[in-house]
C-alpha cells in the first residue's frame, strides 16, 4: 500500500502548504484593507477640515454664519438642521416600525407573512432620490394644503411648543424633511426590529399564550425585555442612517442656512449641505469648511452606528446562550 | 481502569447471554495480522473539559474494530484524533501517543495532509460535494496525483466498484452527486474515501442515517472492504457491530472499559458495565 | 370595567394600531410607485432609451445617462466584489483565529450604514483632486466602496451556513484549506453569495451622493470612463428641480426605470434564495 504513497511527492504538499499559506495571507490582506479603508476616510476628511478648524476654533461648531463672499462658516445651522430633522423622523419612523414589527412577527396570517415581509423590504430598496422627489412633488403640496395649516392654527396657537409650529405652511421645510426621513428609515428599522423579535425562542413566546396573555402582553412582557438592548440598536441603526441621508432631505428642506424655531421653516442639513453647494464652491475656506462639515457628520454618524452595533452584538450573545 | 490488552480472551465459564447467531471464527485468525494503530494514553481535551481519559488501544490490518458505548461516551472523539481533524477547531487537544506503522501522529511535525491521505473518514451524514458524481471520485484522486484523463476515469471506476455503486451510477456520472438517493450518497462517500488509497477507514455511524436495506448495503460493504484496510467504526447498534466487527471496544464516560474480540465481548464480557450495556440495561 | 375587559381593550388597541402601521408603511410603498407610474409613463417611449438628454425646452431622452448608470454600476460590481469576497471568506473561514476578524467585522457593518455622501467626499480627495478632473473612473470607485461591505455580510453569512460535516468531509480527504474554499465551500455557498451581488447592484444603481462630487454628469454622450459620466440619478436630480416641463418629464421617466429595475432585481433575489432552501 505504501506504494501509492509514494506518488505523493514531498514536493507537492510542500507546494499546497504554500499555495495554503498565500490564501490566507491574500484574504487577511484584503481583511485588513477594510480598516485601511475606514481610516483613509478620517484621514482624507479631517485633512482638508483642517484649515476650517484652525481658522475658526471650536467657534465652527458653534456659529450659525453662512457666509461665501465674506468667508465666514459656521456648523450650527447645518447640525440643527441633521439633528432635528433625525429627531422628528424618529419621532414617526420608531412606532410605525415597531407596529409593523409586531404585526410580522404576531399578527400577520402566516400565508402573508412573506408577501408583506418582502413588501417592507422592497420599501427599504426604494433610491432615496426617489424619496426626494415624491416628497417635493406630492408630500409638500399636501402638507402645505392641508397639514400644516391646520397645525399652526391648532398647535401653533399653544404657549411655548405653539412655537414650533408658527409661520406660513411653505409645503418645504425642516418637519417635511423629518417625515420624509422618517418613511424612509421605516422600514429598515421595521426589517431589522422582525429579525430581532425572531429571536425570542419560541417556547417562551408560546409559553406566556399559555398563560392566557394577550397579544399585546406578552410583547410587552416578554418579547420587549428579551429583546430590549436589540431594539435600541436597531433604532440606532435607524439613527444613523437618517442621520446621513442626502437625496432625500435636500429636495425638500429648503436649503436655507438659518436656525428658527419653527419646524415649519426651511432650515438645511451637513449632507443637504454637500450636496448642493460643494460643487460650485470657490475659495480653499469654503471647500476646507464643508469638509469640515463632512467630517462633523462623519463623527457622529460613526459613534452613534458603533453604539448601535456593540448593543446588536449583546443581544447576539444572550440569544445564543 | 483501562482494560488489559496484553491477553486476548479465554472461553470463561459464564451464563450465556442472548447474542444473534453468527458464523463461528477461529481465534487463532486474529493473531496473525499487524498491529496498525496503537494509541497510548490518549488524552482528548474540548478546552477545559476532559473527553478522553487516558485510552490504550490496538487496531489491526485488515480487521474491523466496533467502538460501542452511550451518547457521550467519546467514542467519536476518539476516531476524530485519528485523523486530527479536531484541528479545524481552537480549544480542542491531544496528549499522548497514537502510532500509526510506528509514527506518532500527534507530533507537531506531522504533515496533516499526509496524514489524511492515509486515513479516510466517512461521516455520519452524507456529505456529496456540490459537484457531479464523478468530479466528487476526482476530487480527492487529483488532489495527489497528476494523471491523464483516461487513468482518472479507471480509479473512479474503481472505486465506485468497490463502493458497490457503479452498476448505479454508471450512465449519470456527471449527475450532481445530490441527486442519489441517501444509501446512494453514502455510498458515494465510501467510495470517495476509498479512492485515495487509503489504508486506513474510519467510519462514524456511517448508516445512522440510513433505512434497513440501505445500512445492509453498507455493511455488507465494509465486510468487503476489510480485505484492504484497517476498518474503524463506531456505532449505536450493537447488532451491527457484532455483525460486522472482529474486535468491539467498549467505551463509557471518556474510558475504555473493555476490549476484546467481539465474539468474547458479546457472550462472555469480563466487566460488569460492559454486560449491563450489552443486555440494554443502561444507554 | 372588569380587569379582563380592560386587557381586551388595550390589546385591540395595539393591535389596531399594529395593523394601521403596516397600512401606513404598504400605502407609503404604493403612493410612491403608483406617483412614479403616473408620471412616468408619458416619458415611456423608444426615444427616452435611444437619444441623449436634450437642452432645455428639447425633446430628448436619457440614453447617456443609462449608459452611464449601467457603465458605472458594472465596474463597481467588478472591482467591489472579489475585494469583498476575499474579505468575506477571511472572516468565515479564518475569524476565529485572531483577532483582526470581529474588528474587521465590527467596521465593516459601519461602514455598510455610513452616509454615501462622505464616500463621495472621500473618492473626490483621493482620486477627483490628484486626478484633476472629474472621472466615470472616480464614480465607479465611490460606487465599489458601497458594495464592498454589502458583499462582504452576506459572503460571510453564506459562507457560515456551509454545514460543518462538508467542510470536515474536505478537509478529512486531505485537501488543502484553500482548495476546500474554492471548490467545496464556494459551490455550496455560491447562490447565496449570487443574491449578495444582486442586492449590492440594486443597492448602488440608485446612489445619487457618491455621484455629485466624483462623476458628476454630462450632457453628451460619452463613453469615456476619464471624463465626467452622465448617470440617472443625477440627470433626475437636476431635471427634477429645474422649471421646464420637459426636463421634468424625463426626470420621472428616469425616475420610473431606476425604481422598477430595482425592485425587480430585489425580487429576483429574494426568488433565488427561497428556490435554494428546497435543495438538500
Amino acid at each position: 500500500m505504501d506504494g501509492a504513497l509514494t506518488l505523493r511527492t514531498g514536493r507537492r504538499l510542500g507546494r499546497q502548504r504554500l499555495q495554503d499559506a498565500a490564501f490566507r495571507a491574500t484574504t487577511r490582506l484584503f481583511a485588513a484593507g477594510v480598516l485601511v479603508l475606514l481610516g483613509g476616510i478620517i484621514v482624507a476628511l479631517a485633512v482638508e477640515a483642517v484649515p476650517a478648524f484652525s481658522t475658526y476654533g471650536w467657534g465652527f461648531l458653534v456659529s450659525d454664519a453662512w457666509n461665501p463672499v465674506k468667508k465666514n462658516f459656521g456648523a450650527l445651522p447645518a447640525i440643527y438642521g441633521t439633528l432635528v430633522t433625525s429627531a422628528i423622523a424618529m419621532v414617526i419612523g420608531i412606532p410605525l416600525a415597531f407596529g409593523i414589527a409586531v404585526f410580522l412577527t404576531e399578527l400577520c396570517p402566516p400565508p402573508l407573512r412573506r408577501p408583506i415581509g418582502v413588501l417592507i423590504e422592497l420599501l427599504a430598496a426604494v433610491p432615496s432620490i426617489i424619496y426626494g422627489i415624491w416628497g417635493l412633488f406630492v408630500l409638500a403640496p399636501f402638507l402645505q394644503l392641508t397639514v400644516q395649516p391646520l397645525l399652526v392654527s391648532t398647535l401653533g396657537e399653544l404657549p411655548v411648543i405653539g412655537a414650533l409650529f408658527a409661520g406660513p405652511p411653505l409645503g418645504l421645510g425642516v418637519l417635511t424633511a423629518g417625515i420624509i426621513l422618517g418613511f424612509m428609515v421605516l422600514p429598515f428599522i421595521a426589517s431589522v426590529m422582525r429579525d430581532i423579535f425572531l429571536t425570542v425562542p419560541p417556547m417562551l413566546r408560546e409559553s406566556a399564550y399559555g398563560v392566557g396573555a394577550t397579544t399585546a402582553e406578552v410583547v410587552r412582557h416578554v418579547v420587549l425585555p428579551f429583546t430590549r438592548v436589540g431594539v435600541v440598536g436597531a433604532i440606532m441603526l435607524g439613527l444613523g442612517r437618517a442621520l446621513g441621508e442626502t437625496m432625500a432631505v435636500t429636495f425638500v428642506i429648503g436649503n436655507t442656512h438659518r436656525i428658527k424655531p419653527s419646524l415649519l421653516a426651511p432650515g438645511t442639513t451637513i449632507s443637504a449641505t454637500l450636496a448642493n453647494e460643494f460643487t460650485e464652491a470657490v475659495g480653499d475656506l469654503y471647500t476646507s469648511s464643508l469638509f469640515a462639515l463632512g467630517f462633523i457628520l462623519f463623527a457622529i454618524t460613526f459613534i452613534v452606528l458603533a453604539a448601535a452595533k456593540l448593543m446588536l452584538i449583546r443581544l447576539q450573545q444572550r440569544a445564543a446562550t | 481502569m483501562s482494560a488489559d490488552l496484553s491477553t486476548l480472551s479465554e472461553s470463561i465459564r459464564v451464563r450465556p447471554l442472548t447474542a444473534p447467531t453468527r458464523r463461528s471464527r477461529e481465534p487463532a485468525a486474529i493473531e496473525q495480522t499487524e498491529p496498525k494503530v496503537v494509541v497510548k494514553d490518549l488524552r482528548f481535551y474540548y478546552k477545559k473539559f476532559e473527553a478522553l481519559k487516558g485510552i490504550n488501544l490496538t487496531l489491526y490490518d485488515k480487521r474491523v474494530t466496533a467502538f460501542v458505548g452511550p451518547s457521550g461516551c467519546g467514542k467519536s472523539t476518539l476516531l476524530r484524533v485519528l485523523n486530527r481533524i479536531y484541528e479545524l477547531y481552537p480549544g480542542q487537544r491531544a496528549t499522548g501517543e497514537v502510532l500509526i506503522d510506528g509514527r506518532n501522529i500527534l507530533e507537531p511535525g506531522q504533515d496533516l495532509n499526509l496524514l489524511r491521505a492515509k486515513v479516510g473518514m466517512v461521516f455520519q451524514k452524507p456529505t456529496p460535494f456540490p459537484m457531479s458524481i464523478y468530479d466528487n471520485i476526482a476530487f480527492g484522486i487529483r488532489l495527489y496525483e497528476r494523471l491523464s484523463a483516461s487513468e482518472v476515469d479507471e480509479r473512479v471506476e474503481h472505486a465506485l466498484r468497490r463502493a458497490a455503486l457503479w452498476d448505479e451510477v454508471k450512465d449519470k456520472l456527471r449527475q450532481s452527486g445530490l441527486s442519489l438517493s441517501g444509501g446512494q450518497q453514502q455510498r458515494l462517500c465510501i467510495a470517495r474515501a476509498v479512492a485515495v488509497k487509503p489504508e486506513i477507514l474510519l467510519l462514524d455511524e456511517p448508516a445512522s442515517a440510513l433505512d434497513p436495506i440501505s445500512t445492509q448495503r453498507i455493511e455488507e460493504l465494509i465486510a468487503e472492504l476489510k480485505s484492504d484496510y484497517c476498518i474503524a467504526i463506531v456505532t449505536h447498534n450493537m447488532q451491527q457491530a457484532a455483525r460486522s466487527s472482529d474486535f468491539t471496544a467498549f467505551m463509557y464516560l471518556g474510558e475504555l472499559i473493555e476490549f476484546n474480540v467481539t465474539e468474547t465481548i458479546f457472550t462472555h464480557p469480563r466487566e460488569r458495565r460492559t454486560e449491563d450495556y450489552i443486555t440494554g440495561r443502561f444507554g | 370595567m372588569t380587569l379582563y375587559a380592560r386587557r381586551r381593550a388595550i390589546n385591540l388597541a395595539y393591535l389596531a394600531l399594529s395593523w394601521a402601521a403596516t397600512g401606513v408603511g404598504l400605502a407609503v410603498l404604493f403612493l410612491i410607485l403608483w406617483t412614479l407610474l403616473r408620471n412616468g409613463i408619458p416619458a415611456l417611449s423608444p426615444e427616452l432609451f435611444t437619444t441623449v438628454t436634450p437642452p432645455p425646452g428639447s425633446r430628448g431622452g436619457l440614453a447617456n445617462a443609462i449608459y452611464g448608470s449601467v457603465v458605472m454600476t458594472a465596474v463597481a460590481t467588478l472591482v467591489g466584489t472579489p475585494i469583498g469576497i476575499l474579505t468575506g471568506t477571511y472572516l468565515a473561514e479564518y475569524g476565529r483565529e485572531s483577532w483582526l476578524a470581529p474588528v474587521v467585522r465590527f467596521v465593516n457593518d459601519i461602514l455598510l450604514s455610513a452616509p454615501s455622501i462622505i464616500i463621495g467626499l472621500f473618492v473626490y480627495e483621493l482620486m477627483v483632486v490628484r486626478m484633476g478632473h472629474f472621472s466615470a473612473w472616480a464614480g465607479s470607485v465611490a460606487l465599489a466602496i458601497i458594495v464592498i461591505p454589502v458583499v462582504v455580510r452576506t459572503t460571510e453569512n453564506m459562507m457560515l451556513l456551509v454545514p460543518a460535516s462538508l467542510r470536515e468531509a474536505a478537509i478529512a480527504l486531505g485537501a488543502p484549506r484553500w482548495k476546500v474554499v474554492v471548490d467545496v465551500i464556494y459551490r455550496a455557498a455560491l447562490q447565496g453569495m449570487l443574491t449578495g451581488v444582486m442586492l449590492a447592484i440594486a443597492r448602488i444603481a440608485g446612489e445619487t451622493a457618491p455621484l455629485l462630487f466624483t462623476a458628476l454628469n454630462n450632457q453628451f454622450w460619452s463613453t469615456d470612463m476619464n471624463a465626467p459620466m452622465a448617470n440617472l440619478p443625477y440627470v433626475i436630480f437636476q431635471f427634477a428641480l429645474s422649471p421646464y416641463a420637459d426636463w421634468q418629464v424625463l426626470a420621472w421617466g428616469g425616475a420610473m426605470v431606476i425604481t422598477f429595475t430595482i425592485l425587480a432585481l430585489n425580487i429576483l433575489a429574494r426568488i433565488l434564495t427561497s428556490g435554494s432552501d428546497r435543495n438538500p
